[in-house]
């Protein structure tokens, strides 16, 4: 499977998670393996994290994510681009999230 | 600030009961089981405090008496694992296996999922359910209190005498007796900040 992340790409979060924002941390259990096991490894994103997993709406393309990034949080040219394409591969990979067709 | 994905040990959240309540609901809607550590006394000996609980999503014709469930009590919304110890006219009474009363009866729809394995120091626990007959054998003891009963006189044969005009136990070691705790089944932990691991 290409994992690759593109910046055209649409991505939203996948199936095999499920999401919850918990006394302000967004709390994310992975399903991958086939069952919610809150004795296995869990996951937050930090508050940079948050603001890119909420624009992953399927329409926005990770560009306009970027752009819309820059305008919030003041982040050298090129660097923002570089950490949002990052941070989406990381979890395409871990199957937490998927381009949209 | 960098966006980053931060790993965390489960143990360290500080996931309440209706946090955790949450998640379960929300696994199982995806039709995948939930695995967590239990708290809480009130299914002893067949669930106790710190075992790791998984609870399946309900098939079409469960659950039946002498099934272990995960269900919200209708007034609070609050969360708890007991035991299926009567089902009538498409209702479910409930009850803890060691405690004298019962929940009361819920509707399907308050019922999360069943209890599909009891994990203890990594060991699978049988939960009186294995076979049909045993199932019943288990929710009419649990239903009619027998089973708080023998537990509790167990307990009582194994609380250790007190010397007299003294506070200190006769022989120490002896297993101290376990008052039922509250029907819920949550940890709470604490939330560590800071750390981020695989990046």
């Amino acid at each position: 499977m290409d994992n690759a992340v593109e910046l055209d790409g649409r991505y939203v979060p996948s199936e095999d998670v499920v999401v919850r924002e918990i006394e302000g941390e967004l709390i994310i259990v992975p399903l991958v393996s086939g069952i919610g096991d809150m004795e296995d490894e869990l996951f937050t994103l930090n508050e940079t994290g948050r603001a890119v997993w909420k624009r992953l709406d399927g329409r926005k393309t990770l560009r306009d994510v970027v752009a819309e990034l820059d305008a919030e949080f003041d982040a050298p040219a090129g660097v923002l681009e570089e950490d949002v394409v990052g941070l989406v591969g990381e979890l395409v990979k871990r199957k937490m999230a998927v381009r949209k067709a | 600030m960098k966006p980053a994905l931060v790993v965390k040990d489960a143990r360290e959240l500080a996931l309440d009961g209706e946090s955790l309540t949450s998640l379960m609901r929300d696994v199982l809607m995806k039709g995948r089981p939930f695995r967590f550590r239990a708290r809480g006394w009130s299914m002893s000996p067949f669930i106790k405090d710190g075992d790791t609980v998984t609870v399946r999503p309900l098939r079409p014709s469960e659950p039946a008496s002498g099934d272990v469930v995960a269900f919200l009590f209708p007034a609070t919304g609050k969360a708890a694992v007991h035991r299926v110890v009567k089902v009538e006219g498409g209702r479910f009474v409930v009850k803890g296996d060691n405690v004298a009363e019962g929940d009361g009866e819920v509707g399907r729809e308050s019922i999360l999922g069943i209890v599909s394995g009891v994990e203890r120091d990594g060991r699978r626990v049988k939960l009186g359910r294995e076979r049909g007959l045993g199932g019943a054998l288990v929710a009419g003891l649990s239903r009619t209190g027998v089973l708080a009963g023998g537990l509790k006189a167990a307990r009582g044969i194994l609380k250790p005498r007190r010397k007299r005009n003294s506070e200190k136990p006769e022989h120490e070691g002896a297993a101290a007796a376990e008052s039922p705790g509250p029907p819920g089944t949550v940890e709470k932990g604490r939330v560590r900040h800071g750390s981020e691991k695989g990046r």
